[in-house]
């Protein structure tokens, strides 16, 4: 693939990334570098990407690769809950649809509930669900047999549901 | 509150639209976009300030192009090379002259004028020196928008000036608009400045006679002079 094609095509995926780089850190400006330094890496990395097979899956995948190698170490400096998940911060609402309060207290209720999840729980649940991958490309993302994904999507789905009772 | 349309997607097929449908999505902000574009295309030439400008500018300029083309035709107009203004704004120009500084010399007139259409070129083989209500006070040699000829002036009884023009005509043509018929005649009666102007054509030449009567009344009364001066004046060309 041409290198123009190839950036083309990566741009393609920049929300998506930057949707996902939210979620994982849960801070804007953090996000933001872990987006750019993706497309940093990415663009080193080209010519291992193979044509042909999911680029937004292996962006997602070097994302989560980024966020796992300099990100995570942050967050586990941070405070821990007693139940070892970190604390979460104020959810953010940037494009937020739909203003009622009905749906802006569901907003509410779903980021902080997603937040109180570990990222191995978090990050298949919003790739198969929300950025609707298939499971093969979630489990190449994760770097788990697509098993694994399908049960760590299960248990973050209860946890998920768990935690949306709560607030009940 | 939000938890009771929870429990409506309490199986997980429920959960994963909740979290298509209700879960917020961040777009990548502006900043973070030019950041990643220009990451991933550093050699990228980048629009030049004015280019920026070019389209709004185009538009501007073409707005304004066709809003002259639209209105180009109800914009007031110059005057254009029209004689009889020239000549009209001349004579006017003169008529304050002798009202300012124009000397009486109702005595002597009648012996300088002689000289006077001797050095105009304009003979007078009548002309009308006055009655009861208005006399000839003076006469003298002018020039008129590159024209030679001669300039008499009158005095009414109650001070107004009336200045009588007579040059050569050439190719000047007065207009049908402003015609107004006096006694036998129909010479031109316009109103300019302030002041009033009855112009006609006699014998080749252009004769125009301009005076500060204005009103309805004065009007009258001005024509009524025309009248007298028209009839008992014959002017010629000498050449």
């Amino acid at each position: 693939m041409a290198d123009d094609e190839f950036r083309q095509q990566a741009l393609q995926h920049l929300d998506a990334l930057h949707n996902l780089a939210v979620y994982l850190t849960r801070n804007g400006s953090e996000a933001e570098d872990l987006v750019q330094e993706t497309y940093v890496r990415a663009m080193r990395f080209s010519h291992r990407f193979q044509p042909g097979t999911h680029l937004r899956a292996w962006l997602f995948q070097i994302l989560r690769n980024t966020f796992l190698t300099f990100y995570r170490l942050r967050e586990r400096e941070s405070a821990l809950s007693e139940d070892g998940v970190p604390e979460g911060d104020a959810p953010m609402f940037h494009d937020a649809p739909g203003r009622d309060s009905e749906s802006a207290g569901v907003h509410m209720d779903l980021e902080r509930a997603l937040s109180k999840l570990p990222e191995e729980f978090k990050t298949p649940l919003l790739l198969a669900e929300v950025e609707g991958l298939a499971l093969e490309d979630v489990a190449r993302i994760m770097d788990c047999p697509v098993g694994t994904v399908k049960s760590r999507i299960f248990r973050a789905k209860e946890r998920l549901r768990a935690h949306l009772k709560d607030y009940k | 509150m939000a938890n009771e349309g929870m429990e409506q997607h309490e199986d997980d097929g429920g959960l994963g639209r909740l979290l298509r449908e209700r879960l917020p999505r961040h777009p990548a902000p502006p900043v973070l976009r030019a950041a990643v574009l220009e990451a991933l295309m550093p050699g990228r030439p980048r629009q030049p300030w004015w280019a920026l400008w070019m389209p709004p500018a185009f538009s501007a300029v073409a707005t304004a192009l066709i809003m002259l083309l639209y209105l180009a035709p109800s914009l007031p107009t110059a005057p254009g090379a029209d004689p009889v203004q020239f000549v009209t704004r001349a004579v006017l120009a003169e008529h304050a002259r002798n009202v300012f500084w124009g000397e009486t010399r109702a005595d002597v007139v009648l012996a300088i004028l002689p000289r006077a259409m001797e050095e105009s070129g304009v003979a007078l083989s009548w002309v009308f020196t006055g009655d009861e209500e208005i006399r000839l006070i003076n006469a003298k040699p002018t020039y008129v928008e590159g024209r030679r000829g001669i300039e008499l002036a009158y005095q009414d009884v109650a001070g107004h000036t009336v200045t009588y023009i007579i040059v050569p005509g050439g190719s000047v043509t007065l207009p049908e608009r402003g015609r107004v018929q006096i006694d036998r005649w129909r010479p031109v009666v316009k109103r300019e400045n302030g002041f009033s102007l009855i112009m006609w054509r006699q014998q080749g030449l252009l004769c125009v006679m301009a005076s500060d009567l204005v009103s309805d009344e004065d009007l009258a009364r001005f024509k009524q002079y025309f009248v007298k001066v028209r009839s008992s004046t014959e002017p010629y060309a000498v050449y």
